[in-house]
């Protein structure tokens, strides 16, 4: 056996610098949760534990119609980013190659390259004048602006699943009297699977907790769980913003160990 | 059954282009066991694909019953292939890959399980039915690729080198059930391989090839007792290479003459190559038809079954003969002997003076 690759833990101060990172890291978000069950009504001032505030958010109107409308723009702009980006995928590693093909992968990529802020001016330019010209203030410009900067987080894991499949697998379905298409359904897809679930939950997670975009874009009226916290900070500082933001990070943690579970499992 | 005429593959356009297939010409009959040979490179693989419909052929025709194949889509060829890799479906049970083929064609549900049961019977997987693919050892992935791959009653089964991936031991266990299962079933088997050993004990007829062309088409025991050319002789078995002068129906090697064996009547007089295997190399007199000559043994090779004295001729040749141990006697020769070598005249075989 040649030498066992170089070893990281015996290096000297490494546990104490990791140690130290993670404190960093994740000291103020104890801190958050640790408040949210904060019984007293003044922030930093405390007066036992209590589920108090989270009581208090789920009886909040305003915080149940914003969480109900960033679900909602979330899973639809995961879901459109999600197809989107298979296809995508699916054209740039399995298609014979055509002219335009690195472009593609670009362009797909393009969002992730632009600062947010450009794209989320650029869009309300425009929008605005989509919304006077057609009257329509709905959710739909949210939803399109979100899956856009959704798709390349989508494609990463998805075009890394299809890049490590084994290509002969599909050469083996054809040569077994499969057409293009069943060889798609019960060869391709169900491998490609966990990097579509995976896929899903990363533009899931970005849209759920993107801020300038949707503030930019919002009609009147509209406010999605980020915006609305943004406004109830400005306003109003109470334990109650600690307990939705921690169930805002719950969400969060679920579904990014979700994704981990789903492309770790038979990866 | 299948003709091939012609069949020229190039990959890459105009300066860049290789050619790796030129013009390959060859028939294959109903029930034959018929093996692709040749070192990695040499175009085998590149016909298999042709055969199997992955790639398109860039000229001439593949004639399967009668019918032009040559750009028929894969899935609609009444050809299945075992693939290097076995290429199983991982995410599938072995049974679920066995009826895939049958299940694509739109069979009904019955007979697709009865001829999946028939198949694991076939190749003795019938225990593991159940098991993932990828939960499988290397033999056992190869039964279930041979029986998917046979399932739906291909009219040829390609075999792309399947036993290249297994040790030893169950390779050869792997030839034997191959050989059995071709004639079990009837079916024509076309096999890749690159062992030479594996192409002459399985084979009916072994197409040998280099450089994306063919070399010769022979049955193993021709291949091996009449090779037509250079490459051939020293791809199959071993063999000693002597220059030599044939002379109005005489070939002199070194000052010792012999008649020129029949069937070997090249057209001009002058230097040809003469091929004699290890084993024919007669250490002593040998038969009175026999070139005789000199040579100083240089190192000796034991094999158990045999031993194998490399010599050199006196203008340089290397020479190789192979003798049987004897159960009893000492050695044969000793490092630094100068020992008289003959070689029978119906052991010689004149090869045309190409390829160095």
């Amino acid at each position: 056996m040649a030498e066992r690759a170089f070893n990281i833990r015996r290096l000297p101060g490494v546990a104490t610098l990791a140690i130290g990172c993670f404190v960093i890291l994740y000291i103020p978000m104890v801190i958050l949760v640790g408040n949210s069950f904060n019984a007293g009504k003044v922030i930093g001032h405390w007066e036992g534990v209590s589920l108090h505030w989270y009581v208090a958010a789920l009886h909040n109107e305003a915080f149940l119609a914003a969480a109900q409308t960033s679900l909602l723009l979330a899973t639809l702009a995961a879901l459109i980013a999600t197809i989107t980006a298979t296809m995508a995928a699916l054209a740039t590693t399995r298609a014979a190659d055509f002219r335009g093909q690195g472009a593609i992968h670009l362009i797909v990529n393009q969002p992730l390259m632009v600062p947010e802020i450009v794209l989320a001016i650029a869009l309300l330019i425009i929008l605005a004048q989509v919304k006077q010209a057609t009257g329509y203030t709905g959710l739909g410009y949210l939803i399109a602006a979100h899956t856009t900067f959704c798709i390349p987080f989508a494609y990463m894991p998805i075009r890394a699943r299809l890049e490590g499949m084994d290509l002969s697998l599909e050469t083996a379905a054809a040569d077994l009297y499969a057409s293009r298409f069943y060889t798609f359904r019960r060869v391709t897809l169900p491998l490609l699977a966990p990097g579509i679930l995976a896929g899903f939950m990363l533009a899931f997670v970005v849209s759920l907790d993107d801020v300038v975009m949707s503030d930019f874009l919002k009609s009147p009226g509209q406010e999605t769980l980020p915006t609305y916290l943004m406004g109830e900070l400005r306003r109003n500082l109470t334990s109650e913003i600690y307990a939705i933001s921690s169930l805002l990070l719950l969400i969060s943690v679920l579904i990014v160990a979700g994704s981990w579970a789903a492309t770790r499992k038979k990866a | 059954m299948l003709d091939i005429r012609d069949l020229t593959k190039q990959f890459g356009k105009g300066d860049s282009a290789v050619t790796a297939l030129h013009q390959v010409s060859l028939s294959i009959a109903e029930g034959e066991f018929f093996t692709l040979l040749g070192p990695s490179g040499c175009g085998k693989t590149t016909l298999l694909r042709l055969i199997a419909g992955f790639e398109p052929p860039s000229g001439g025709a593949l004639v399967l019953d009668g019918k032009d194949i040559a750009l028929m889509p894969p899935n609609q060829r009444p050809v299945n292939t075992v693939f290097q890799s076995y290429a199983l479906f991982p995410h599938m049970t072995v049974a679920q890959n066995v009826g895939f083929a049958l299940e694509a064609q739109g069979r009904p549900k019955a007979e697709v399980a009865r001829v999946v049961e028939k198949m694991l019977a076939l190749v003795q997987m019938t225990h593991l039915r159940d098991r993932k693919s990828a939960a499988l050892s290397g033999g056992q992935q190869q039964r279930v690729a041979l029986a998917r791959a046979l399932a739906p009653q291909p009219r040829i089964l390609l075999l792309d080198e399947p036993l290249s991936a297994l040790d030893m031991k169950l390779r050869k266990e792997m030839q034997v059930e191959l050989k059995r299962l071709q004639q079990e079933t009837g079916l024509t088997f076309i096999f890749v391989t690159h062992d030479q050993e594996e192409a002459l004990t399985m084979s009916d007829r072994i197409a040998v090839m280099n450089g994306g062309r063919l070399q010769q088409i022979a049955s193993p025991r021709e291949l091996y007792d009449l090779p037509e050319n250079r490459f051939v002789a020293s791809f199959i078995g071993e063999s000693n290479f002597l220059m030599a002068q044939k002379l109005a129906g005489m070939i002199e090697i070194e000052g010792s003459k012999t008649a020129l064996p029949s069937g070997f009547a090249a057209a001009y007089d002058g230097p040809v190559i003469v091929m004699i295997r290890p084993e024919h190399v007669v250490l002593g007199q040998g038969p009175s038809d026999a070139i005789r000559l000199t040579a100083q043994v240089e190192r000796l090779v034991y094999f158990g079954t045999d031993t194998h004295i490399h010599m050199r001729l006196r203008d340089g040749t290397p020479l190789v003969a192979r003798v049987q141990n004897a159960l009893r006697g000492g050695a044969i020769a000793k490092v630094g002997d100068s020992v008289p070598v003959a070689f029978p005249q119906d052991a010689l075989r004149l090869l045309p003076d190409t390829e160095a």
